[in-house]
């Protein structure tokens, strides 16, 4: 019935506690080794930034990754569909079917894809799918020191993450984009 | 090979799917499927195997689950059962991988063909790298004695074996890293409290930290624990660095104090709760030694008096000293494990000490809390002759308050290298990198070839290594079973390092290397045993049934339940001090000539036009060992030095130009780093750049701190301080890069 009602049974989204990030980049490393990405490229990234004047100084760490988005653009200008997403709202690409043309890397509007030269298909951040699908955390989530992401499904209504969701304040990153992020950064 | 999830409504992709399965079994079908399989690689191969072992990229040992696939190591996963690590590996254990699988590493046994120095190695069989070895050793046992040769390590599961070896060899000069480390730290506690206690960071509700910049210098659980009480429980951190690091940037208050002054802060809060009677009346009374004299010692450190010297307002101090008693027990001053600053660096730590004790927080929860810890079962063999010759450091009588088995690192050095107390011609150096952890590393240089032979037994051609006469290759963390290792703490754990894959290359681990040199010189007596009996004998009282096979599955065996405070608060209780009480007054101290109260004394100061060079860390590095680890360098490729705009603009110098950094034993050049992050009057460079060794091949950018630190010693614990050091800097050209 919730199907045919267009009720997802799942739907995987990621949360992230800014304030918890020490950018280590334990998360980044992890998602290297995890999923094999060639040097020089990243899934993941943590984006620091220091403001202010001394002594009058403030930094914030920003994990980025794939938010994995409601209704991605990257889907949309896919040529052969290659982009596409789960019914679980994971983003992945088809290896297949992609010719590399890079118009889902342009239209991203989280910079979060790129071209991979070694298999020479567009690549990004999978949420670890094949771990999800095995019933483990993603690596960047499972190996995270200070636990700052929450991984979990939206749907589940006891879950860690929509608990967490319903009890803090969260925004999302450009979501003027109208892709409908699904990384939910707590406030 | 079924890629879970797909749409089955999605019939271009049911297809595709399906050619995917057909590969899969087997047939012989050329179709698209079979670029998936090489393109999904190492997702879709057999089952994996997953050995639980213990990481050691930095001495937190860490558990570690090891993934391996088709007989090589996959992917590192955090195993959640330590109660130490607590689920995580950060950056550095996640990367070890590509450190076994590191084409720089030492592959088998080499010795020096060229000048030392030169890089010029030939390949030998471990036979004769042990005959060379054991030769070069006898002949300066023979002509000067077995003092003559220097044992050094650092701290490893199997270093153990090492100093075992060099007992048994004769020689008193074994030299440990904590006095380039956490000495004075130690000293100042045990000489206090009798023990080196933790710090119940998880239930904390108030915490001061001095330097010790825990987000970025990642130490189990304190890091995980510290985030936890702030960002959690809303536990306050007061934060005092020159520095803006991480931590300050996290800190509820982060104070940029005037470097070296920290002492005088810590005093000027002991003045304000003693003086305002806020301080645990019962506990001083019943527990402590020496409150009336620490009353009026404390006399003249007014906040007031601090705020000259530590530019923090005396408003704020007098407020922080008390919330820091209002919060007790569930406060500290955090101890931290960072090597020491100042000449002053145990008194200071002291003061940190006795500032603990006064506000009741020992043995508290929250507090601080004397370590736990499982016992292990010990393997019995022949003991040795213990050595005869005094040590070459001189430690009994120039700092006899000192851990003694350790040795005082730079004095050893200034010895060895002025002949005195008598010559030293040897130097065995097992997983340590001197020429870059101790400070001038010219006279390092100077000390390595001064000798007539250095072994150095390394995973990789350290600096010090690319000076030794020859290298004998140990096997990575990951291709060894050590012994097991029994790690205090609040949470105590016994953890279980065990090969996940046989050894790639012709290396060892350092018990076979020890052997193999033993039997050489008619020792073998002493290392009569396998690794395998070590553990077995290790674990054999361990509360659990089959401890061994236990600790295979599990990789830790953790104390089971909650952990206990307050057994050392009961008025039984006998402190491990010389009065059996906790000495806030230290005759011990007065009798070898030092304070027996911290009485402050300033920092030196740097001359007009220098800066102070202050020492921190990164939480992508460990010392100078990982600098060449593919992953990390990536992330960190090379270092920087800090410089304030203010002193910047004066100098005529912007982010990306080279600039010359000179002491009065160095000059390196490395890119400046313009930054509003550190005090006008200092600057910073990352630890562990700058190698001299050509052989690590990632590790070439940036300049080594160790050219330019100038040799100090705190007065009591002998540990190196660091932050004694004065620099100019000016610019020499824009950087290209």
């Amino acid at each position: 019935m919730r199907e045919r009602l267009g009720i997802r049974a799942k739907r995987y989204a990621l949360a992230i506690d800014t304030r918890r990030c020490i950018d280590c980049q334990a998360c980044v490393v992890a998602c290297k080794a995890e999923n094999d990405v060639p040097p020089g490229r990243f899934r993941n990234r943590v984006k620091a930034e220091t403001k202010g004047e001394f002594p009058y100084l403030s930094a914030s760490f920003e994990p980025e990754q794939c938010h994995h988005c409601a209704s991605p653009s990257c889907v949309r200008v896919c040529p052969t569909g290659a982009s596409y997403q789960r019914t679980d709202g994971l983003v992945l690409v088809d290896g297949d079917d992609c010719i590399g043309c890079g118009y889902c890397i342009i239209a991203c509007p989280y910079d979060a894809r790129f071209f991979n030269e070694q298999t020479r298909i567009v690549d990004k951040c999978t949420m670890c799918a094949h771990r999800v699908d095995a019933g483990r955390p993603p690596a960047c989530v499972e190996t995270c020191p200070t636990r700052v992401r929450t991984f979990g499904d939206l749907e589940a209504k006891d879950g860690e993450l929509h608990v967490l969701l319903a009890t803090r304040r969260s925004q999302f990153k450009k979501h003027e984009s109208g892709n409908g992020p699904q990384i939910y950064y707590l406030l | 090979m079924t890629r879970a999830g797909s749409h089955p409504g999605v019939s271009r992709r049911g297809f595709l799917q399906g050619a995917a399965i057909a590969t899969a079994a087997g047939a012989l079908v050329p179709s698209l499927g079979c670029a998936r399989f090489l393109r999904r690689g190492n997702q879709a191969k057999a089952p994996a195997r997953v050995v639980p072992t213990a990481c050691e990229v930095c001495p937190n040992k860490c558990a570690v689950l090891a993934v391996t696939e088709g007989g090589r190591i996959r992917k590192l996963d955090p195993n959640p059962a330590s109660p130490k690590s607590r689920g995580m590996l950060c950056a550095r254990g996640n990367a070890a991988v590509k450190s076994v699988y590191d084409p720089d590493r030492v592959k088998q046994p080499l010795i020096r063909a060229g000048a030392r120095g030169e890089g010029k190695w030939r390949t030998a069989s471990w036979d004769e790298a042990l005959d060379f070895t054991a030769e070069r050793l006898q002949a300066i046992k023979d002509a000067h004695g077995p003092e003559a040769v220097v044992f050094s390590s650092t701290e490893g599961f199997q270093e153990e074996f090492f100093r075992n070896f060099g007992l048994a060899f004769g020689s008193p000069n074994l030299l440990r890293h904590p006095t380039l480390c956490l000495a004075s730290v130690n000293l100042a506690y045990a000489m206090t409290f009798g023990t080196v206690p933790s710090f119940d960071l998880l239930n904390t509700d108030y915490v001061i930290m001095s330097g010790a910049n825990r987000f970025e210098s990642i130490i189990t659980p304190d890091t995980m624990d510290l985030v936890e009480a702030t960002m959690n429980r809303k536990a306050k951190l007061v934060y005092l660095d020159p520095r803006f690091t991480v931590t300050a940037s996290k800190a509820d208050e982060w104070y940029p104090i005037r470097p070296g002054t920290d002492f005088a802060f810590i005093l000027a809060l002991l003045h304000v709760i003693v003086g305002e009677e806020r301080y645990d009346r019962e506990f001083v009374t019943t527990r402590c030694l020496g409150f009336d004299e620490l009353r009026a010692h404390l006399e003249p450190y007014t906040p007031e008096w601090a705020q000259g010297e530590t530019e923090i307002p005396a408003a704020d101090i007098a407020r922080i000293a008390r919330e820091l008693a209002d919060a007790a027990p569930r406060a500290a001053y955090y101890a931290g494990r960072r090597s020491s600053w100042y000449v002053n660096d145990f008194q200071m730590r002291r003061a940190q000490a006795i500032l603990n004790a006064v506000i009741g927080s020992w043995d508290r929860e929250g507090g601080i809390v004397p370590d736990s810890k499982i016992a292990l079962g010990e393997l019995l063999f022949m003991p040795w002759d213990d050595p005869v010759a005094p040590r070459v450091d001189e430690i009994d009588t120039l700092f006899p308050l000192a851990a003694q088995g350790d040795g005082i690192f730079l004095q050893a050095r200034e010895n060895v290298l002025a002949g005195t107390p008598y010559p030293v011609k040897g130097w065995m150096v097992y997983k340590q990198d001197p020429m870059n952890s101790l400070p001038d590393r010219g006279r390092t240089q100077q000390m390595l070839e001064q000798l007539d032979f250095v072994g150095v037994i390394d995973t990789q051609l350290s600096d010090t290594a690319w000076f030794a006469d020859v290298v004998l290759p140990e096997s990575t963390y990951l291709e060894r079973l050590d012994p097991l290792h029994s790690l205090p703490g609040i949470w105590p754990v016994v953890v279980m390092r065990q090969q996940v894959v046989p050894p790639i290359h012709d290396t060892r681990p350092n018990l076979e290397i020890m052997q193999g040199l033993a039997s050489r010189f008619g020792l073998s007596d002493y290392f009569d045993f396998t690794i395998e009996q070590w553990v077995e004998a290790q674990a054999e009282d361990l509360p659990v049934e089959n401890p061994v096979e236990h600790l295979r599955q599990h990789g830790v065996f953790a104390a089971p339940g909650a952990p206990f405070y307050g057994s050392t608060r009961k008025p039984e209780h006998r402190f491990f001090t010389r009065t059996g009480k906790i000495e806030l007054y230290s005759q011990r101290l007065a009798d070898a000539g030092h304070d027996p109260l911290p009485v402050y004394t300033p920092p030196a100061q740097p001359p007009p036009g220098s800066f102070r060079m202050v020492l921190g860390r990164k939480a992508t590095h460990t010392h100078a060992a990982t600098t060449n680890n593919e992953w990390l360098a990536e992330l960190t490729p090379g270092n920087d030095l800090w410089l304030n705009p203010q002193p910047a603009l004066k100098l005529g110098i912007a982010s990306g130009d080279l600039v010359e950094v000179s002491s009065r034993v160095g000059t390196v050049r490395l890119p400046a780093r313009v930054t509003e992050e550190i005090r006008p009057d200092c600057v910073f460079m990352l630890h562990g750049f700058g190698k001299l060794s050509r052989a690590l091949h990632r590790a070439t950018g940036g300049a080594s701190d160790a050219d330019v630190l100038t040799t100090a010693m705190d007065r009591v614990s002998g540990n190196a301080a660091f932050h004694e050091t004065f620099v100019t800097v000016k610019k020499v050209g824009v950087d290209r890069a």
